[in-house]
């Protein structure tokens, strides 16, 4: 097994320098640079070229490259241009406050998504089957962005119940904490939501459709008893799957989410650093993304590996 | 909240259901939660208080919609909010121009014009306890002639030439010519600690004498600051703290105004300005100021833009009034020269020299033997600058030029501006009309008299605006008269063609009192109280 791992380690390294060779190398592509936006609106040119200097911008690309990935093998991310502090201390802020978002979207997702499913397929009462399809569909219909800005709009403009934007860390103050975090991660579960109570409806309905089932509900199990230990187990692995791929989903939604909601995770972080040509934030953190992408490449193919012992051998 | 999702499955037991269903939805309840604490009413609290008198306390939430740039901490940006909460200047304007004390408390300008003496406080201390000297306004001006720090006064701290110490609270600052526009120095420069100016511009550190401290700048969500208990006005400020929040998306903070979770803010689009008018608990006020001008930007150097009656005819053809009405939500001013109604500079003839007048441009085309044209005009990507960008394409379609539209990034624009390198046409927005007239055109780079960006220079132009800042008085009938020159250039070579003086509209709630501005936009909260 360890073999096999460092048979793949190789090809996981080049990956990242390939990855962080391009990633510099579109960064300089884009026009403006970090100088120009850090000189302000009068600079002079004599200005933008001292900052320029100051930020070693002059050196030669390859020069700036190295310098970059040297630091980086050292651990060092080095101080943000633009925005202002230390590039590791932002992405570590903007991290945590992107995974609680996420983290409060899934709980949404797995509480509505049952919901929706469950609902949708033993309601004997039409209008409810209609709600819950007309809710799963619009769920599914309407964009992020006029969901968050409907949220808004009733529950912290017209109910005033709920802050509007802003984030206040769960783990620092919880009682605040969860009321800024409950519009925007509802916003942000509510299309995965309406995936997985599709899913689940459909799953427990050709469960309850089967002749054990039937036989079951002769027998005299009770309708609660026959969904909760029979069909709910039987239509569960395959949305378990889907759950794993939503929350994929759910990071990748998260910078809309947080645009709308002044929620300063990774999205809003990396938007930040782009408008500002903040070239090392914005380094940082793509090759962060592409580095937890090619880690879970890895321990994907490791649990194949491990079990299927063919794998190793191939 | 379970009311959200009625849904009642019959068979199954609909208790259980829900019970299952709405788990989190309770345990996210808001009634749970808000018997707690609630974020809004946190927000609120300070409502229920009496009104009618200053009161002490309270948490002032602003919105702003850009973050707190620690390396722009020198220059003026449109973040520029927090500048006066940390720290002080040496002397404020008011209304008129009038410089007042405000670290400095007397100064003598000396006759010819080489010399200031400043009479400094001796009771100010650095949020870390140190007491404040003459160094710190030596340090201050030396540091702000340092090109890194991108000071837009950078020109005028680089005429003082030399220092005289007199004792720790006297200082002269030796000028090496007159220069008209030293109190827009002294109000713009902000007295830093000169021990930890490194640790300001990274943003980890910032000690100034202000009437709140540095509790923790958070990238991306804003500022938190504290009451300075030991600020040098007695018995100020009032406010416990200030949070200066970052709602990037207008929805989101125009939202935070309205739901009473911000009580400020100046960064309000235009077009949702309407939508606040209407709410009672809020109130609009429109600042004088000026500081802040949409133009539009011509480069002399492409054809036929080289010749000044093409730049006049764009310069009639344009509808400023409705610009106002349609993009500025009706708060600015239509003007055709760059000064707001409080500048020295301002006239009404100069205000209505062009105004829309498409018969009058269509002529100057003729005599310039065009009919038809087509321009490329560049503009920032955000939504209200297209919209000015979008009126001035529909304008100049009306006398036969035809606009093409490159929507730009603000920092590919930025790098444009300063390289010299825009399109035949830009909008953009300048600001530095509101104090000094001679400051627009040493420090305000569209109208750098030695190098801008529409590439135009002119003997006549560098020669009055250096008499203009190379002057000791900044009033009387030859101060006047250089300041109508340099508004008689401007609008005759219309290599900036400005369209509305916008001054700083503030969105506040009913509940704010005893907020103010400076002519930089610095926030001035010493007398700011919550009722």
């Amino acid at each position: 097994m360890r073999s096999y791992l460092l048979r793949r380690l190789p090809s996981a390294l080049l990956v990242l320098l390939l990855a962080s060779f391009l990633i510099f190398a579109i960064l300089r592509l884009v026009p403006g640079d970090p100088a120009s936006s850090l000189a302000g609106p009068d600079a002079s040119a004599a200005t933008v070229a001292a900052i320029r200097e100051r930020l070693g911008l002059n050196a030669p690309l390859l020069t700036q490259y190295t310098s970059w990935i040297g630091d980086l093998a050292r651990g060092d991310l080095g101080p943000s241009y633009a925005i202002g502090g230390d590039t590791a201390d932002l992405i570590r802020d903007g991290l945590g406050a992107t995974v609680e978002l996420t983290l409060g979207a899934l709980l949404f997702v797995i509480l509505l998504g049952t919901a929706f499913g469950v609902l949708g397929a033993t309601s004997r009462r039409r209008w409810v089957r209609g709600v819950v399809r007309v809710a799963t569909t619009g769920a599914l219909a309407v964009p992020p962005f006029v969901t968050g800005v409907l949220l808004v709009l009733v529950f912290a403009v017209t109910l005033g119940v709920l802050p509007p934007g802003g984030r206040v860390p769960v783990l620092s103050a919880p009682d605040l904490g969860v009321q800024y975090l409950l519009l925007p991660s509802l916003c942000l579960a509510l299309p995965s939501a309406a995936v997985l109570g599709r899913y689940l409806k459909d799953g427990i309905e050709r469960t309850l459709a089967e002749d054990y089932m039937r036989t079951a509900t002769a027998a005299g199990v009770t309708p609660r008893r026959l969904l909760w230990r029979h069909a709910m187990p039987n239509a569960l692995p395959p949305v378990v799957t889907l759950l794993g791929m939503q929350t994929g989903h759910l990071l990748g939604g998260a910078v809309l989410v947080e645009a709308i909601f002044a929620w300063p995770g990774l999205g809003q972080l990396a938007e930040a650093g782009l408008t500002r040509r903040d070239y090392p934030v914005v380094q940082d953190l793509l090759l962060l993304l592409v580095t937890v992408f090619v880690l879970v490449q890895l321990l994907t193919d490791a649990v194949y590996a491990w079990l299927d012992p063919r794998i190793r051998w191939e | 909240m379970t009311e959200q999702y009625p849904f009642t499955p019959p068979d199954v037991s609909r208790r259980s259901t829900l019970r299952a269903a709405g788990a989190g939805a309770l345990l996210a309840g808001l009634g749970g939660l808000t018997g707690c604490r609630s974020a809004v009413s946190e927000a609120n609290s300070s409502a229920k208080e009496a009104r009618s008198r200053p009161k002490r306390g309270g948490i002032l939430s602003v919105a702003v919609n850009t973050d707190f740039t620690p390396s722009l901490l020198f220059a003026q940006s449109s973040q520029s909010y927090q500048h006066r909460l940390l720290y002080n200047t040496l002397t404020r304007y008011d209304d008129g121009l009038k410089p007042q004390p405000e670290l400095a408390t007397s100064w003598d300008y000396a006759a010819d014009g080489r010399g200031i003496t400043l009479k400094l406080r001796d009771d100010v201390t650095y949020h870390d306890g140190r007491k404040f000297t003459a160094d710190d306004v030596i340090f201050a001006v030396k540091n702000l002639q340092n090109p890194v720090r991108a000071a837009q006064l950078r020109a005028t701290a680089l005429a003082v030439s030399g220092f005289e110490k007199r004792g720790d609270h006297e200082v002269v600052l030796k000028l090496a010519h007159p220069v008209a526009n030293l109190f827009d120095l002294f109000e713009f420069m902000i007295i830093t600690d000169r021990h930890s100016v490194e640790d300001a511009v990274k943003g980890t550190k910032l000690n100034g004498t202000g009437p709140f401290r540095l509790k923790k700048w958070s990238p991306g969500s804003g500022l938190s600051l504290v009451r300075n208990d030991a600020y040098w006005q007695p018995g100020r400020p009032y406010l416990d703290g200030v949070e200066l929040r970052v709602m990037a998306q207008a929805d989101a903070l125009v939202s935070s105004l309205r739901s009473g979770q911000s009580q400020l803010s100046y960064q309000v689009p235009g077009k949702s300005l309407a939508a606040v008018k209407g709410n009672p608990d809020l109130t609009i006020t429109s600042y004088d100021t000026g500081d802040g001008a949409a133009y539009v930007g011509v480069n002399t150097t492409v054809a036929p833009l080289d010749d000044k009656t093409v730049r006049q005819a764009v310069a009639w053809a344009l509808d400023r009034e409705r610009i106002v009405d349609q993009t500025l939500g009706g708060y600015g001013l239509a003007s055709a020269a760059p000064w707001p109604k409080s500048s020295p500079a301002f006239t009404e003839a100069g205000r209505t020299h062009y105004t829309h007048n498409p018969a009058k441009a269509r002529r100057l085309l003729k005599s310039a033997g065009l009919t038809r044209l087509r321009l490329p005009l560049l503009h920032l990507s955000l939504p209200g600058e297209t919209a000015i960008a979008e009126s001035v394409q529909y304008d100049l379609k009306q006398v036969g030029i035809a606009v093409e539209l490159q929507p730009t990034d603000p920092a590919t624009a930025q790098k444009k501006l300063i390289s010299q390198d825009m399109p035949a046409l830009w909008t953009m927005s300048h600001g530095f009309a509101q104090v000094q007239p001679s400051t627009l055109a040493v420090s305000a780079y569209p109208f750098n008299e030695a190098k801008n960006t529409s590439k135009y220079h002119s003997a006549a132009y560098t020669k009055v605006v250096r008499e203009a800042w190379t002057t000791r008085d900044t009033a009387g009938a030859a101060t006047n008269a250089q300041y109508r020159k340099i508004s008689g250039i401007l609008l005759d070579q219309a290599f900036i063609i400005d369209l509305a003086i916008r001054g700083r509209v503030q969105v506040a709630s009913k509940k704010l009192h005893g907020v103010t501005l400076n002519k930089f936009s610095y926030l001035n909260l010493d007398d700011a109280y919550l009722v």
